[in-house]
């Protein structure tokens, strides 16, 4: 039963302007994180489940009656599931603390549940159709919460994200509408037999150019990525991290992956053409990076850089490539997360996102301070967090399949990623404490929780890598790898 | 043929007038007369549904709303409210509704098939609320989040600390 993870979000949600009337703070913020908290018990139920009973597809029955609500669940949206609910837990956590002189936050947190519902249901469903839907979903919530401050650079910062939302949209409708005139089908078993049995590899490829324009405006690739490093520093802190560490990935990388996969089947061309766009994300995401001032400016142009590591794993289609891609998505989302919600935790603190004004905050926010090292050094790729596992096996499966070239561009700009990441560490935290933040005090409770979760499992992560390779990476990895043998009738989904 | 063509035409010219003319309610209407256009391109093209839900949603009811918005909004050295469109727009409203009600009525009971080209398909009625039944949960998730988005940019705003 993998229902709950549309219906409990989005039910919830719809009481929400009810529960603000009740109370505008505590009840919102206890039923809030209790749903993101059952959420993430659930899909660890389901993880185990699926790793006991195999795939498995889900229909609604109400009243004896089976209505045609149908989902599947794999290896791959097992893992998915997995990341969003944690992530979203721990920015939820942040929210009770940061979200106070915000406003209104019931219907924050009605957003954000309708985000998660739309997320979860993407990497639910097996329909073209419903994927842009959830997609859409999820996107226009986060409209919403990117403008939440309702300050101008917010309003500014989400039109552009709505208006070039709206061009991915577009594309991605677009061949959805092509796919569905060729095929006649919109559920991924009808067009992957559909494709097969048509043979007509220039339209199927005109489609597969549009879904790169379409999914890579959603994931920011270069050259699609004017609007995340406006729309991801004006969102609220813990928006932030949401958008980055889990949206640009769903929406973009999830959907892409999954479609290019198991539907239309990898081929070398396709795989080329990922790789390329993987690279040249990952070498200009980190050169801007280097360059800016503002701390959550800088964190935007680095999840540029680290959607290209993850997408130049996946593109390369070897087993191992595409599960190092993987374990960077969740590497990513997490150390990310952390280091937006830090980076919210200064702002709060300080009043100020500008690095060269901070200086020695870690006096007076060690934990702060202490959770961006762990996080920062993670993306970087240092021994032995998280990150480093997850660059590693995506270097080492770029050598063994011989792209010598892409290998030395990941490490290179691995180097480059530490740099920067080593500024914000110098500039924030290290050295003489500025005398502006003599008063400064560490984060509030739940704030601080949030950060060190996840901290915490930056380090978890890395320490126990093979484990959680083994259980829970590698069975998403295999329902990549299975191909189009996933989508087919009778084959798998 | 060629009335296709002009159609095409047509659909291309007042869609980029609406992008061109500055004065708004010329844009709103200029996009509204592509919609019609199109909404002909579909009904010519053997998709009654699809030009139907053109004409009563793009050029009726959203037609409307922009008018209403932009008779609602001035600039700030000319601020007078009109209270003509709390009037006009609930009128349009009903009768928008009316019409909708009626026509999809008809549809629905009619019974035609939704893709007459391609075969084994389905009527409309059937297509709609059980082929695509989960379409529905998304359509109702993307309403919720279009109500809850305008519900926060236009709640008052608090003491925001940046």
């Amino acid at each position: 039963m993998i229902f709950p993870f549309i219906a409990v979000p989005l039910i919830l949600a719809s009481f929400m302007p009810l529960v603000g009337r009740l109370s505008k703070r505590f009840f919102p913020d206890l039923l809030a994180n209790l749903a993101f908290l059952f959420l993430l018990v659930y899909s660890v139920i389901i993880a185990r489940q699926l790793a006991v009973e195999g795939p498995t597809i889900s229909q609604l029955v109400f009243l004896k009656h089976d209505l045609n609500i149908r989902m599947a669940l794999d290896g791959y949206s097992a893992f998915m599931l997995m990341t969003i609910s944690l992530v979203t837990l721990c920015a939820g956590l942040f929210s009770i603390n940061y979200m106070e002189h915000y406003g209104s936050k019931a219907n924050y947190y009605a957003l954000l549940l309708i985000m998660v519902a739309g997320m979860n249901g993407l990497v639910l469903v097996r329909d073209l159709f419903q994927i842009y839907l959830f997609l859409e979903v999820a996107a226009i919530a986060s409209y919403g919460l990117v403008a939440y401050g309702l300050g101008r650079d917010e309003l500014e910062a989400s039109f552009k994200y709505l208006m070039l939302s709206a061009v991915s949209s577009g594309f991605i409708l677009i061949a959805i509408s092509i796919i569905f005139a060729l095929t006649g089908g919109l559920s991924f078993t009808s067009v992957a037999a559909g494709v097969q049995a048509l043979g007509q590899k220039y339209a199927v490829g005109f489609c597969c150019g549009l879904f790169i324009l379409g999914f890579g405006l959603k994931a920011a690739l270069v050259p699609f990525h004017a609007w995340l490093p406006d729309a991801h520093p004006s969102a609220p802190a813990p928006i932030s991290a949401m958008l980055s560490g889990l949206l640009i990935k769903v929406s973009g990388v999830y959907a892409m992956t999954r479609l290019f996969f198991n539907v239309f089947g990898m081929n070398p061309a396709l795989g080329t053409v990922l790789m390329w766009a993987g690279t040249i994300s990952l070498v200009v995401g980190a050169l801007i990076a280097l360059g800016q001032n503002d701390i959550k400016r800088m964190l935007a142009y680095s999840s540029i850089s680290q959607i290209g590591y993850i997408i130049l794993g996946l593109g390369l289609g070897t087993p191992l490539g595409i599960l190092g891609g993987l374990f960077h998505i969740f590497n990513h989302a997490v150390a990310k997360g952390l280091l937006f919600l830090n980076s919210g935790s200064i702002q709060n603190a300080t009043g100020t996102r500008s690095l060269d004004q901070m200086g020695g905050l870690a006096k007076r926010m060690p934990l702060t301070a202490g959770t961006t090292l762990v996080g920062s050094l993670s993306i970087a790729g240092v021994p032995p967090l998280a990150g480093f596992w997850s660059k590693l096996i995506i270097i080492i499966a770029l050598v063994e399949a011989k792209q010598y070239g892409f290998a030395l561009v990941a490490v290179l700009a691995s180097i480059v990623t530490l740099w920067y990441y080593l500024l914000i560490q110098r500039n924030a935290f290290f050295g003489k404490l500025n005398e502006t933040w003599r008063q400064v005090k560490e984060a509030p409770f739940w704030m601080s929780l949030a950060t060190v979760v996840l901290g915490l499992i930056c380090i978890g992560v890395g320490i126990f890598f093979a484990f959680l390779l083994k259980t829970w990476i590698q069975p998403a990895a295999d329902a990549l790898t299975a191909g189009i043998r996933l989508g087919l009738p009778g084959l798998g989904l | 043929m060629i009335l296709q063509i002009a159609l095409l035409i047509g659909l291309v010219g007042f869609s980029v007038l609406a992008i061109l003319l500055r004065d708004l309610l010329k844009a709103a209407i200029s996009l509204a007369a592509a919609s019609i256009m199109l909404a002909m391109i579909f009904f010519r093209l053997n998709a009654p549904y699809v030009g139907v839900f053109e004409i009563s949603v793009v050029a009726g009811l959203i037609t409307v709303l922009f008018i209403t918005t932009i008779a609602l909004t001035k600039s700030p050295s000319d601020v007078k409210e009109s209270r003509r469109p709390l009037i006009i727009f609930p009128l349009f409203f009903i009768a928008f509704i009316i019409c909708d009600i009626f026509i999809m009525k008809a549809l629905l009971q009619a019974g035609r098939p939704m893709l007459p080209g391609s075969p084994g398909t389905q009527p409309f009625g059937v297509v709609f609320w059980n082929e695509r039944t989960f379409d529905l949960v998304g359509q109702i998730a993307v309403i919720f989040a279009g109500v809850f988005s305008v519900l926060a940019l236009f709640r008052p705003r608090g003491d925001k600390h940046d």
